[in-house]
């Protein structure tokens, strides 16, 4: 009976401790929403996160983006010879990379990137008490901190991505055209054929909306970490899976939104 | 060179971002926009399933549209398709519905029509919709051919399979061989005879040609005369004659009769076939005459209608009557007449006592009238000539499938006052009726402006047509 009981309150635990992160997330958004809009633009802050988060992932975007689209190329490949519909192959790859993969992956290695350096960030200034001193200097933390993270993620993931996109189309054109001896002529006009101008800029805008979860969660979970050292990889962690979730999940309403 | 800044740095990766972004657009975007320009036509077809909005319309195998979108009418599928400006499509090209390979995308393929039919505009419909070899029926045929054929073969199976069946075969065998002996027989043993007959029927021709002359002489005998209808009632002898004919085209009949035919001559005189071969090459030729003849009046069509304009300003109607008389799709004449209200202008000039006084005077009795060139450029109709019996200019926009005709024409040019001006709109809501509006005389110094409205009658004259196109067109 006593046992009983315990898995209750367990369970009403989890659900109590679910539903007040859902708020205080819901209440940071909407303090972060404010302050985005309240002057002054900090923009050699924002331009410092951009170059943080934007400029120095670009390597790793590159080389994910480049090997996806190569790899889709292959298993492409290999599907279609069975239709001898081998120039298909471009097309898929240059749609695959511009609807999802592009901002999917590209977001996944941002969160992994600087996602979680965010948190760690904020957490260890947390744990220094920086973030208590910046309150005692009377400047607001979610101003001078946040803020330009933010609008440096919904700024750079669109412009990662594009990267990715091309990257991997041409990724994927040197592993079909040369590799495999797919006709480029066919290969190139089959990607100018079937994929639009929709195809991209709905693929931008899901990666803008990536950008603003992935930094909104890793400041979220560094700025709220509790318990010192250990906190802080705690917050680490459940930032980069948090994000990489809500990655996943809020892509499959917006394809379904926009497609 | 110095370290380069975070703003140097953000910068450029953007940049290049913006860079790539608008190669990929301008790449892609080419086939995105590129047809949001060009006309509309529809195709009805009872069944599109596989057929996709932008799916590819296609002419010999060159892509000149997209499929805009598909919906249902009545039970069947209106299949909207934007086509290219520089495709021109006549009026009787064909359209149907095919597959890229057997799993393939299902894509339009236009066929065009006959050169010189009129073009379709924005809007225009294709009427001829071949029917698509759908694989669902082509199985289902294919199934019922198959058991067709099982049928047959299992049917015939019965027959020869089995002893009684072999037995049955041989003996038609033996029976055959022993049929073709007994022909070559007979043949070999009338050899003879064949050959006699033979030179009998060419006996028989040179006898026809000895009643051939005989009636010739009775043919000569009519004809000089000796018997017209009258004398055939009234003149016993003309009677008399006539047996006498009769009687003899009676011998020609018996001796006919007793066996003496043409073929024999009719095959061998090559002089025959040489004047049948000829009269049939002249008979091809005026043909061929009549045939231009045929299409020409086809192309010509005429017009005949009446317009009827209520003057609001003068409390008055003013009518037109006109024939349109139309060669060519863009090309056409109208004569017509016009009773307006004013009447006929007429000035006169009288000198008395050295000072000239000019009257003007309005006959209303009098008709005024129209005759003017016309000429055709897609939507826009130029014509000048004689109207309301001055010399004058119009031009008329057409849309809507020429339901709407937007008209202005300036007339009446003279120099001590302003020209003639007229604009209205001409809206057709019925076949054969239409409604129109506008304003007449509308810079008039003379106080003859007003606003009118009014209707119109216009209908194709047939018979007119077949009239007018026996006498010569320019």
């Amino acid at each position: 009976m006593r046992n009983l009981i315990v898995a209750f309150d367990d369970l009403g635990r989890s659900v109590l401790r679910t539903v007040e992160e859902m708020g205080s997330i819901l209440i940071f958004f909407v303090s972060v929403m404010v302050w985005m809009f309240r002057p002054p633009l900090r923009l050699r802050l924002i331009f410092k996160q951009m170059e943080f988060v934007g400029v120095k992932s670009l390597f790793v975007v590159v080389l994910t983006g480049t090997f996806t689209g190569m790899v889709m190329a292959l298993q492409g490949y290999y599907g279609f010879r069975m239709f001898s519909a081998e120039s298909m192959v471009g097309s898929t790859v240059a749609l695959g990379m511009t609807r999802e993969l592009g901002p999917v992956l590209t977001a996944l290695m941002v969160t992994a990137r600087a996602g979680s350096a965010m948190a760690a960030e904020l957490g260890t200034m947390k744990v220094t008490e920086q973030i208590d001193a910046l309150y005692v200097m009377s400047a607001n933390p979610i101003k001078y901190l946040i803020v330009p993270r933010v609008i440096a993620g919904v700024l750079t993931l669109p412009a990662l991505t594009i990267v990715a996109d091309f990257v991997g189309i041409l990724g994927g054109y040197f592993v079909g055209v040369p590799v495999l001896g797919i006709n480029a002529g066919a290969f190139v006009n089959n990607i100018t054929m079937l994929v639009g101008l929709d195809d991209i800029y709905n693929g931008l805008v899901k990666a803008a909306f990536f950008g603003f979860i992935l930094s909104l969660f890793g400041c979220y979970k560094g700025f709220t970490m509790t318990g010192g050292a250990e906190g802080v990889g705690k917050a680490t962690t459940e930032a980069v899976v948090l994000s990489s979730i809500s990655i996943l999940v809020s892509d499959y309403f917006l394809t379904a939104i926009m497609f | 060179m110095s370290v380069i800044s975070t703003e140097a740095k953000v910068g450029l990766f953007i940049l290049i971002a913006l860079i790539i972004l608008g190669y990929m657009s301008f790449q892609v975007g080419e086939y995105g926009f590129g047809l949001k320009k060009g006309y509309l036509v529809k195709a009805v077809f009872d069944n599109v399933s596989g057929l996709e909005k932008d799916a590819s319309v296609v002419i010999a195998g060159v892509e000149v549209g997209r499929v805009e979108g598909v919906s249902l009418v009545h039970g069947k599928a209106l299949v909207l398709m934007r086509i290219l400006p520089e495709v021109m499509l006549e009026r009787d090209a064909s359209v149907s519905i095919k597959t890229h390979g057997v799993l393939g995308d299902k894509y339009v393929e236009i066929v065009p029509g006959t050169v010189g039919e009129e073009y379709l505009l924005d809007g225009g419909v294709i009427t001829n919709v071949k029917k698509q070899a759908d694989i669902d029926q082509l199985l289902r045929d294919l199934g019922s051919i198959s058991s067709d054929v099982m049928k047959v073969t299992s049917s015939l199976e019965n027959v020869i399979s089995g002893e009684e069946g072999e037995a049955n075969l041989k003996a038609i065998m033996t029976n055959t061989r022993e049929l073709m002996e007994n022909l070559n027989n007979i043949v070999k043993r009338n050899d003879e005879k064949v050959s006699v007959m033979i030179s009998n029927f060419s006996n028989a021709s040179k006898e026809m040609e000895r009643a051939f002359t005989s009636l010739n002489e009775i043919v000569d005998k009519i004809n000089r005369g000796e018997g017209t209808i009258g004398q055939l009632v009234k003149d016993e002898g003309v009677f008399d004659n006539l047996d006498k004919t009769i009687a003899s085209l009676r011998e020609i009949a018996e001796k006919i009769n007793e066996g003496k035919g043409s073929i024999g001559r009719l095959v061998n005189e090559e002089e025959t076939v040489d004047n049948i071969n000829a009269s049939l090459k002249s008979l091809d030729t005026s043909m061929e005459g009549i045939n231009k003849y045929i299409t020409k009046t086809d192309q010509f069509r005429t017009f005949v209608s009446y317009r009827g304009e209520y003057l609001f300003e003068e409390d008055n109607a003013k009518s037109y009557v006109e024939l349109k008389l139309r060669p060519r799709e863009d090309k056409y004449y109208i004569v017509g007449v016009v009773a307006d209200p004013r009447g006929k202008r007429s000035v006169t000039d009288r000198t008395v006592d050295g000072t000239t006084s000019r009257i003007e005077e309005w006959d209303r009795n009098e008709l005024l009238f129209n005759a003017e060139i016309a000429k055709r450029y897609k939507d826009v109709v130029l014509r000048g000539g004689l109207l309301e019996s001055t010399g004058g200019v119009g031009i008329d926009y057409f849309a809507f499938n020429d339901d709407l005709k937007l008209t202005f024409e300036a007339f009446d040019f003279d120099s001590e006052r302003n020209p003639h001006l007229k604009f209205y709109a001409e809206y057709g809501i019925f076949n054969h009726i239409y409604l129109s509006a506008g304003y007449d005389d509308f810079i008039s110094d003379e106080g003859n402006e007003s606003p009118f409205a009014g209707f119109s009658i216009k209908f194709e004259d047939e018979d007119l047509k077949y009239l007018l196109s026996n006498v010569p067109i320019p």
